[in-house]
């Protein structure tokens, strides 16, 4: 819905592709739409084939992968390119190598920005991992170089742990990629979590659109995102906003990106890794900015040249984002699909909602539940957090539960608001 | 319409091969590539750390360190023909001659893929053992098909002479290497030369063909060197003195610049390369940069039985190999038993040709199967197609074998494949286009020689560990020897336990003087192969034949994907796309 809104603004005809689950829905009403199969989306959304064929059939000159699915997968990319569709991201050559974790992380050292302390690319046995992690400090995280899911990754919270855990890293990383190289990092409890929003075209120009701190989240999935960062000191935000635009620029990035930092409790922020994509928050930058990021990454993907330098990018005052889901967080966030028998956003000054639900809407049970983000702007960021309170007091769900009441919870917080918390837990909320 | 309609292949490992067998591929095969890698290590060290030391007493930088140094940071470089006189002994002393005393490489400076050619100093002072003389011209015509430009470093005391007969006079001995230096410098192939040390009678020469010449102080060039001059020891004439950088740089302009060191000429060169054309490679990518398969190129060590008899899915090594595993296959309809088609390689359009194992269909016999690692007449007239197809467009073609051989027996002799095979040959002969063959496994009878095995002159031919070149297996060849003992099921006739004893000894020696020559070593050891490299290798260095094969614009036809034939015999076999 995000994508067809700047479409419909460019004057440019969206095709949707849907899943047999998402076919009827309201949003798909009077709408160009190819069916990509059921809605397992293994047999849909991620079968790439389904969806390059679909594109080419209703005669697409460019395909936007959103931020879920295909949208970093650079096999996609390539693909999409091979068979005459532009891809709106990256070439499929940076988003793979930012994909892969010691050559990435090489390229943003070179490019200047600091990185979590740990090896020098891959370790070449047990002595030389008991040594690095010596010099790093304990704990330490060893990383298959092949790895993903978890597999092949160990802590080491002592010296004497070091061995064995390189050695069950190594077997367990072999076994299951047949690539036994594996690498270090410094386990980095806590810390915030902080990203940078960067906008680069095809001929070098790139800008960043400030920070964005994630840091309220439960496993991993992002709660509440904000804007600027409450905690992150001013030298240190300029100096890395330069680095990840200067960065971006030293790998040949094109398109919408995010640089993923961690930042630790002395205050220095550590490069994670990049999401080459449009991310579902970017709506909080874009709101600080005053700015189109879908509408200029499809002007950058049909070749067009950045419409803005760095000095047009002015970022005011505070905004927050909040995603309500489905789900009920009194039962473990269980999901809660269903039909959803009234629905009414909130309006309100400094108040944006994208969503792709109406009265009536069915929640289907296949896909991340997400029904909508309240993005609100302030002056100050209380200003902001109130607005968001009110906004969400005002938002109207019935049918089916949603975590509106606990993000009100968060931000009425008193830790929310003095900023008493890291990525460990929610602020002001208990599951209890 | 003509786009290049790449589709992904391949499937995640954990859906088709368990982790079970994944393991026992993956442990049976580590032995084999841990003395691969102990072997390598064996050579790399040359006569050993006692004559590195004398090498480095000298002020002076080992061969190996030489390329090391020459070679872009970080990058790797590749060699070629690491086993050539590996374990054999020469002499009266019986003396090894690791590496046959030459290191050959392909290396990376300034970005341009290069030949190094560097007699190793570690072993009798970078004399030239018997194939020495072809291991330096294999390596210069591998730079003469890609037009590569080719680095000598030079430090050679001459012809292991106690082997003299069997490195001097004859077709490909030493002095072979001078007219390969001619035809480098008559195709227009850049040769830089830095002399470093002794460069008598054959080392002499070996440099002066180069386009720049630089020596160190320490090197001299000689026709003879002072020892066989008379009356050199009374006038205290040393080689040094008769063909140094003081002669030959400032008298007989033999060289062009003198240098103090090793490490100072290293340099020169590397700035000499620079000064050459920029590689095309990156302008035939275009958008495409160069990407990782999107199935990891490690787990094909564990996607391949060691036992040559089980099968696997060749599809698979191909998803491994290609760029993000996307592969056009070209007419799939026919031919089941060979796979042949279009993938990109780093970026760059590379034509692959393989066959199955395991089971195919038979078209004479519809729902019958036969096996696939035969050549029968339609995968022979496919595969032949695409490697014209491939030459007419400029495609460097990779051909992955594990073949066991052609069809036998009335049909196929009724069938004409002796012709369709011949076509075969004709074609992959006379192709232009750069081919690069790699024996994944077998490499058995005329199929190995249809599938552009050594014979027919692959640019470069890669080994695994796993592989076997051999008329026929040695189980055949017993059951060929001991034929008019056996009955129609290849059982002894005879019921004399003594008889049928002596034919099962004899047989089994037979089968067992085969395998041992089958042993990749051997081949590598007499040049019937170039290199054995890991399964982990092979992406890496077909990525760099690709590369390389790509580099120099000009020298032969390479076609943008519009006007590929391709296209027409695609649209002929599949019907309008």
């Amino acid at each position: 819905m995000r994508i067809a809104k700047a479409c419909d603004a460019m004057g440019i005809t969206p095709v949707f592709a849907a899943s047999e689950a998402d076919l009827g829905a309201a949003y798909l009403k009077d709408r160009e739409v190819v069916c990509v199969g059921p809605a397992r989306s293994t047999q849909s959304y991620l079968d790439l084939a389904k969806m390059v064929q679909a594109a080419r059939q209703s005669r697409c000159t460019a395909v936007h992968p959103g931020w879920g699915f295909l949208a970093e997968n650079p096999q996609f990319a390539a693909l999409c390119e091979q068979h005459g569709l532009s891809f709106i991201g990256p070439p499929a050559h940076v988003m793979h190598l930012m994909g892969k974790k010691t050559p990435a992380k090489k390229a943003m050292g070179a490019a200047g920005l600091t990185l979590i302390p740990g090896s020098d690319g891959i370790l070449e046995g047990a002595d030389d991992a008991r040594r690095v992690a010596d010099e790093t400090g304990y704990p330490v995280l060893l990383k298959a170089e092949s790895g993903g899911g978890g597999r092949g990754m160990r802590i080491a919270r002592s010296a004497d742990e070091v061995a064995s855990a390189y050695a069950d890293a190594q077997a367990e990383a072999r076994a299951a990629f047949g690539d036994p190289r594996v690498y270090m990092e410094k386990l980095i409890e806590g810390g915030r979590h902080v990203e940078i929003q960067v906008m680069a075209d095809r001929y070098g120009n790139v800008v960043h659109l400030g920070e964005r701190d994630c840091t309220v989240q439960r496993n991993h999935q992002k709660l509440i995102e904000e804007s600027p960062s409450p905690v992150l000191d001013d030298a240190v935000r300029q100096a890395s906003l330069d680095a990840a635009a200067k960065a971006t620029a030293a790998i040949g990035y094109v398109g919408a990106g995010t640089m993923e930092f961690l930042l630790d409790q002395d205050g220095v922020l550590r490069f994670m890794e990049m999401n080459t994509r449009l991310q579902v928050e970017h709506c909080v930058s874009e709101v600080r900015a005053g700015k189109d990021l879908v509408e200029q990454q499809i002007l950058v993907a049909a070749g067009h040249q950045l419409a803005w330098r760095q000095a047009d990018i002015e970022l005011a005052g505070h905004a927050i984002e909040c995603r309500i889901n489905a789900e009920d967080p009194s039962d473990g966030f269980r999901p809660s699909p269903g039909k959803i028998e009234k629905w009414v956003s909130p309006t309100g000054e400094g108040v944006r909602v994208d969503t792709h639900v109406q009265s009536g809407y069915v929640v289907p049970p296949h896909y991340d539940s997400l029904l909508c983000k309240v993005i609100t702007h302030g002056d100050t960021r209380d200003q902001a957090c109130d607005r968001m309170i009110a906004a969400l007091g005002d938002l109207v769900c019935e049918g089916v539960m949603t975590t509106a009441a606990m993000h009100r919870q968060i931000l009425a917080s008193a830790d929310f608001r003095s900023n008493n918390y890291d990525t460990r837990a929610i602020p002001g909320w208990s599951q209890e | 319409m003509v786009h290049v309609p790449l589709t992904p292949i391949g499937r995640a490992r954990a859906s088709f091969c368990d982790d079970n067998t994944f393991e026992s591929n993956l442990s049976s095969l580590a032995a084999r590539e841990e003395q691969l890698r102990m072997r390598r290590a064996e050579v790399h060290a040359g006569w050993g750390e006692k004559y590195a030391g004398r090498v480095h007493a000298k002020g002076k930088m080992t061969a190996r360190e030489r390329l090391e140094s020459i070679k872009d940071p970080g990058s790797r470089s590749f060699e070629v023909g690491t086993f050539v006189n590996y374990g054999l002994k020469f002499g009266d002393k019986g003396l090894q001659s690791p590496g046959a005393g030459v290191v050959t490489a392909f290396a990376q400076v300034h970005g341009r893929w290069c030949m190094v050619i560097a007699n190793d100093n570690t072993v009798a002072s970078g004399s030239w053992w018997p194939m020495t003389p072809e291991k330096i011209q294999r390596a210069q015509q591998m730079a003469l098909r890609m037009r590569l430009p080719t680095i000598y470093l030079v430090d050679c005391s001459g012809l292991f002479l106690p082997e003299q007969s069997r490195s001097f006079p004859g077709a490909k001995g030493a002095g072979h290497i001078f007219k390969m230096n001619s035809l480098l410098s008559a195709a227009g192939v850049p040769q830089l030369a830095g002399v470093f040390g002794d460069c008598i009678a054959g080392g002499g020469y070996m440099p002066i063909i180069s386009d720049r010449v630089y020596m160190t102080e320490q090197a001299y060039m000689v026709i003879a060197g002072a020892a066989l001059i008379k009356g050199a020891k009374s006038q205290k004439m040393t080689s040094l003195g008769i063909g140094g950088p003081e002669v030959h740089v400032h008298q007989s302009r033999c060289a062009d610049v003198r240098v103090p060191d090793d490490a100072t000429l290293l340099s020169c060169l590397r700035d000499e390369v620079a000064r050459l054309p920029s590689s095309g490679a990156d302008y035939y990518r275009g958008d495409a940069g160069p990407v990782d398969p999107g199935f990891p190129a490690a787990e094909l060590s564990g996607l391949m039985p060691s036992d040559h008899r089980e099968a696997y899915d060749v599809t698979e090594v191909l998803a491994r190999l290609c760029d993000q595993s996307l592969f056009w296959e070209v007419m799939a309809g026919s031919g089941e038993e060979m796979i042949c088609g279009v993938g990109r390689v780093n970026g760059l359009y590379t034509g692959f040709i393989a066959n199955r194992q395991g089971l195919v269909g038979n078209p004479d016999d519809p729902g019958a199967k036969r096996p696939a690692s035969i050549l029968y007449k339609a995968g022979i007239a496919k595969i032949s197609a695409f490697s014209r197809a491939c030459n007419a467009d400029g495609i460097p073609i990779v051909w992955l074998q594990d073949i066991a051989g052609f069809d036998i027996g009335a049909e196929a002799e009724r069938q004409g494949l002796l012709s369709y095979g011949s076509n075969l040959i004709y074609t992959n002969s006379t192709n232009e286009t750069p081919m690069f063959t790699v024996l994944l496994r077998k490499a058995s009878g005329a199929g190995y020689y249809a599938m552009a095995g050594m014979p027919y002159d692959p640019v470069v031919q890669l080994s695994t560990t796993l592989s076997r070149q051999s008329v026929m297996e040695g189980r055949t060849l017993a059951i060929a020897t001991y034929n008019t003992k056996l009955d129609d099921d290849f059982e002894i006739v005879t019921q004399d336990p003594e008889e049928r004893a002596a034919i099962e000894k004899g047989m089994a020696s037979v089968e067992k003087r085969i395998e041992a020559d089958m042993d990749p070593f051997v081949a590598a050891r007499q040049m019937d192969t170039d290199e054995i490299v890991e399964f982990g290798e092979l992406r890496s260095y077909i990525s760099m034949l690709v590369e390389a094969s790509y580099q120099s614009t000009g020298y032969r036809r390479i076609k943008n994907p519009r006007i590929w034939s391709l296209h027409d015999l695609a649209v002929l076999t599949e019907g309008l796309r």
